[in-house]
């Protein structure tokens, strides 16, 4: 007995596929980048859904390929109910659905954000309950408490937007292409993260997070200074941006901290491929995990691994599983 | 035990979710979950759970099968990637061969049987105050082919060569006033005709030739929206 999970993860515009041991270490991790998105200024749901629809089956055989693994050797299917694009993740969840059917082995329907978490469990480095985590991407921002495998407490989320729209956003006013997260990265790295004081929404309360401040005052900062010298000062424009997003994310995760007293911290999500981010949270000086950037992004091995420590569908339950889309929390 | 040829059929496309078994050319089993005027489809829930249902009910296990058929639209989009994604993990799970169905096909086929005579057009609502229609002559050759069409345009597309035509579907009831007008005929609205049927999609599956997994794309026939504007933008510059 193998025990090995297939992961399958499609909730937004990465058809992904991955292997994992029973013991949680990753045997293969395919993800289908679409990258198409570009040209239409941001994920498009409907684009979306037809990708992976065509490149799924193909990132699922290559997942298997590399793990040197057939079907018959997988003996749990792991995938994304949600919350997501909800055709797109109905993609992933009919076709998991059909492999286990046909199988007859177990389904797991995973939540995308346990996902992230469980992204810390992956072996050999697993990091282990108790610790604070902060997930941030484009689709969500929170902060959570991890007491157990299988579940979290939420602390606080966004009020607005999630921290990866706020820089998709702030990369768009810089005349960055999408997505905004790494172009905007790479050209704040030429410039001085103090040139400009933008705001971290200190006051809003508790562990809540709040970008529309940040990004009205990168607006008019760039209206203020004209056309000609926002692009002169660009890059600054751009470091002080990044920082403010940051300290506003590290800001809510020390209050955690502070307010926890586990003294450990773990992040993940599409922001945590940040690297002032990482840098940033590293140097806390607390216990920290940070996995590697292909696990922070959305990936399916981080879906697998939430899967071990997760129930099993009913058999009636995996064959009528639906998907979830954003905003409807189970 | 030794088996005939069986052939598990489906289709998504349209508000239904409609499964059809058949062994040897005979329809053994055929389930259908066909949701109310004012209900949403409920085809992610109901699909697996139909064919595992009849599979069950005929003694058929996921390998004996010898293919599998399943309805590539056009209709509904997200219905559309729910009975492919689903065809596609059966395939890869199963190693059964795939064969696409066009979903107005099958809902033409039995008044094709039944009205030899007749031209017989598929009309299936396509939301947006359109139609998916195709048609198919008395010979059996398909005289229009699967488009998306304004009511305004039903007679004249469908009845262009001026045979004598009939149309089921649900897009046949919704326009019905429109055929009508043009001599369309459409059979009462309690008809079965304007059901799709599982035994259509077995027939046509078996006949029809298997394709690999990546090459079982749906007949989307419309452009997503953000493309069909990202052009009209391109065209403008
Ligand atoms: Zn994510």
């Amino acid at each position: 007995m193998s025990g090995a999970i297939l992961g399958v993860e499609t909730s937004c515009d990465d058809s992904c596929a991955a292997v994992l041991s029973a013991e949680g270490v990753i045997l293969s991790n395919v993800i289908s980048s679409q990258a198409i998105h570009d040209k239409y200024g941001g994920v498009v749901p409907e684009i979306a859904a037809r990708h992976h629809l065509e490149l799924l089956t193909p990132a699922i055989d290559s997942a298997l390929a590399q793990a040197g693994l057939g079907l018959e050797q997988i003996e749990r299917v792991a995938v994304t109910q949600g919350p997501g694009l909800i055709g797109a993740l109905l993609v992933g969840v009919g076709q998991a659905k059909a492999i286990a059917a046909a199988r007859a082995i177990p389904l797991v329907a995973v939540d995308h954000l346990q996902g992230h978490v469980a992204a810390n469990f992956i072996s050999p480095d697993s990091f282990e309950p108790p610790f604070v985590c902060l997930i941030a991407s484009g689709g969500h921002t929170l902060l959570a408490r991890v007491d157990e495998h299988s579940s979290y407490a939420l602390l606080g989320e966004t009020l607005d937007d999630a921290a990866g729209e706020a820089f998709d956003k702030g990369a768009r006013m810089l005349g960055l292409p999408f997505p905004g997260g790494p172009a905007l990265e790479a050209l704040a790295a030429g410039g001085d993260s103090e040139a400009f004081n933008f705001p971290t929404a200190r006051n809003v309360k508790g562990f809540d997070f709040s970008f529309a401040g940040v990004k009205t005052a990168l607006l008019y900062a760039i209206r203020d200074l004209g056309e000609e010298e926002a692009t002169r000062q660009r890059a600054d424009l751009a470091a002080s941006y990044q920082r403010a997003i940051v300290e506003a994310l590290v800001e809510r995760l020390e209050r955690a901290l502070d307010a926890d007293g586990c003294g450990r911290v773990a992040i993940g999500g599409g922001v945590a491929a940040n690297g002032p981010l990482r840098e940033r949270v590293a140097r806390l000086g607390l216990e920290s995990h940070i996995p590697a950037r292909n696990l922070c992004t959305d990936n399916a091995a981080m879906i697998a691994s939430a899967a071990r420590f997760l129930p099993e569908c009913s058999p009636a339950a995996a064959l009528a599983l639906d998907a979830y889309p954003s905003g409807a929390r189970r | 035990m030794s088996r005939g040829r069986a052939v598990l059929a489906f289709d998504t496309a349209t508000a239904a979710t409609v499964v059809g078994l058949s062994v040897d050319g005979e329809l053994v089993c055929e389930l259908a979950d066909r949701p109310a005027a004012d209900e949403r489809p409920r085809h992610a829930e109901s699909l697996l759970s139909l064919c595992q249902e009849a599979l069950a009910e005929a003694g058929i296990a996921w390998a004996d099968l010898s293919r599998i058929g399943v309805g590539v639209g056009p209709g509904t989009f997200t219905g559309l990637r729910i009975g492919v994604a689903t065809a596609q993990g059966l395939a890869q799970a199963s190693a059964v061969p795939l064969v696409a169905v066009s979903t107005l096909e099958a809902l033409a086929l039995p008044v094709r049987t039944a009205e030899p005579t007749l031209q017989v057009a598929a009309v299936a609502d396509a939301r947006r105050g359109e139609a998916y229609i195709a048609a198919w002559s008395s010979g059996g050759e398909q005289t229009v082919g699967d488009q998306a069409c304004p009511p305004q345009q039903l007679v004249a597309v469908l009845a262009a060569e001026s045979a004598t035509t009939i149309a089921v579907g649900d897009g046949a009831l919704i326009f019905r006033k429109e055929l009508e007008i043009g001599s369309i005929a459409v059979p009462e609205d309690r008809s079965a005709l304007h059901q799709l049927a599982g035994g259509a999609l077995c027939q046509l599956a078996a006949s029809n030739e298997p394709l690999g997994a990546e090459a079982l794309v749906p007949h989307y026939v419309r452009q997503p929206d953000a493309e069909i504007s990202l052009q009209n933008r391109t065209e403008s510059k």
